[in-house]
């Protein structure tokens, strides 16, 4: 199932695993000349391999893909951002869309599974098991001090980011979040928003992943990112708690109005879809509202991002803002 | 040891962590990918995985700085770490070895010596 349609407690939404991983004696991407060779083998290592896998991929090439086709497949998060623009490169995904394998982004691979929910230990023993089967007829770039080469210091080792996406809007709305995802630098864990680096997470979105990828065992990396997550977690529980107990009447107001914004509003700008659509989901999560509508708040925060709903026909802002809002009052 | 090679020792050790004769190690150029020392530091990304062993003092410094650690202690690959696995075994091994025998269990500390020379033996 597609991340974005399976979340579980509503504060721990999804789960990435990604692996980068190159071929030895061959130059990294940026300084390969002919990619549609390498790319081939890379490729043939999961669609010709004798796995089950095999059949369960699909090969897009990001040439023959149009700019709207690989916008949606961002928002997806199925290829980069940077691969927006790039025409060599090329993507295998799997069928229920939980597994991709970048193929000639800054790597040769990046293998990523991205799953629903908090699923770090499941997500990487499926990433671990994919690795093994394009090893069988690939031979890695592999140094027996530094681990896994890749084209970026910061990767190498074991080539992993294993990150977490979280929605801590009660932090955010008592003032706490900075201070709490601050007390956590210095642990070799990064924090950022969803829609790329930088600190504006919109709509109570982050990223927690580790920074720190050698000297520590892909399960010590885990282990730790856990803590950190499971701390924040718990944080956030208890400013939804405290919000409910002590400004009850408030809080109820300020959501069931998002709510109803939402439900009837002509026009929409992409900041206030994502806060609103942000605070619809904390009321869902905390049963002061039911959702019926054929898409989650979550889904519909990335339906409604500028670049999905401009899609290939060059909206103007005014008309995007409301091609945004007819979208939500529809499907929430 | 005289003055003068403490002397270079101590040069030895500014030149790795500041990088300073920037003139010769700038223009190395590595033999797989063409990248130079410069074009590292001025982009901070390889050209290939020879870079890795091309700029290797400088590879350690910046992993160094980044992870706290320049040594990998994670998933191996079974096709290109099969000696690497074996080295790793043989390290666990030995550091059980030295603890059975401050332990004086003699008889566990045999059978890990045998296994040893077993690892030993087919590494070479």
């Amino acid at each position: 199932m597609i991340w974005y349609n399976d979340l579980n407690d509503g504060i721990i939404l999804s789960t990435r695993i990604r692996l980068a991983r190159n071929i030895d004696k061959t130059p990294f991407p940026s300084r390969l000349k002919d990619k549609t060779k390498v790319r081939e083998m890379l490729s043939d290592s999961i669609l010709k391999s004798n796995s089950t896998l095999s059949k369960d991929f699909t090969l897009y090439e990001l040439s023959k893909l149009s700019q709207s086709e690989k916008t949606a497949m961002t928002e997806e998060h199925l290829i980069s951002p940077q691969m927006i623009n790039d025409n060599e490169g090329a993507v295998l995904v799997n069928k229920d869309k939980t597994m991709s394998i970048m193929l000639m982004e800054e790597d040769h691979i990046r293998l990523q599974i991205i799953k629903g929910g908090y699923a770090l230990d499941e997500a990487y023993d499926l990433a671990d098991k994919v690795d093994d089967v394009m090893e069988e007829s690939l031979t890695y770039a592999f140094d027996e001090k530094f681990g896994y080469l890749t084209a970026c210091p910061t990767n190498a080792g074991t080539g992993m980011r294993a990150s977490v996406m979280m929605h801590l809007p009660a932090l955010v709305m008592t003032g706490n979040i900075s201070r709490v995802l601050q007390s956590f630098s210095g642990m070799g864990i990064a924090v950022r928003g969803m829609y790329g680096e930088g600190t504006n997470a919109d709509g109570a979105l982050y990223q927690i992943s580790n920074s720190i990828t050698l000297g520590l065992s892909e399960q010590e990396i885990i282990e730790k990112l856990k803590v950190v997550v499971n701390k924040i977690s718990d944080m956030e529980k208890q400013a939804r708690e405290m919000l409910m107990n002590n400004r009850k009447d408030d809080f109820t107001d300020k959501l069931m109005r998002s709510y109803g914004i939402l439900k009837y509003a002509v026009k929409i700008t992409s900041q206030e879809a994502k806060t609103m659509l942000s605070e619809v989901m904390l009321a869902q999560n905390m049963g002061i509202i039911e959702c019926n509508g054929k898409m989650t708040p979550l889904e519909l925060m990335i339906k409604s991002a500028p670049s999905v709903i401009g899609g290939k026909d060059n909206l103007s802002p005014d008309e995007r803002d409301k091609k945004r809002a007819e979208l939500i009052r529809e499907n929430l | 040891m005289d003055l003068f090679s403490e002397l270079f020792g101590m040069l030895d050790g500014f030149d790795n962590l500041y990088s300073v004769n920037a003139m010769s190690k700038g223009s190395k150029a590595c033999p797989v990918c063409g990248m130079t020392y410069n074009e590292f530091s001025r982009t901070g990304k390889f050209g290939c995985s020879e870079c890795y062993k091309t700029f290797e003092g400088e590879a350690e410094r910046v992993l160094r700085q980044i992870h706290s650690s320049s040594v990998h202690s994670g998933k191996i690959p079974s096709k290109s770490g099969a000696e690497v696995k074996a080295k790793r075994r043989l390290n666990d091994l030995r550091k059980k070895l030295k603890e059975a025998v401050a332990n004086e269990d003699y008889e566990t500390a045999a059978k890990l010596h045998s296994e040893i020379k077993e690892i030993e033996g087919g590494l070479k």
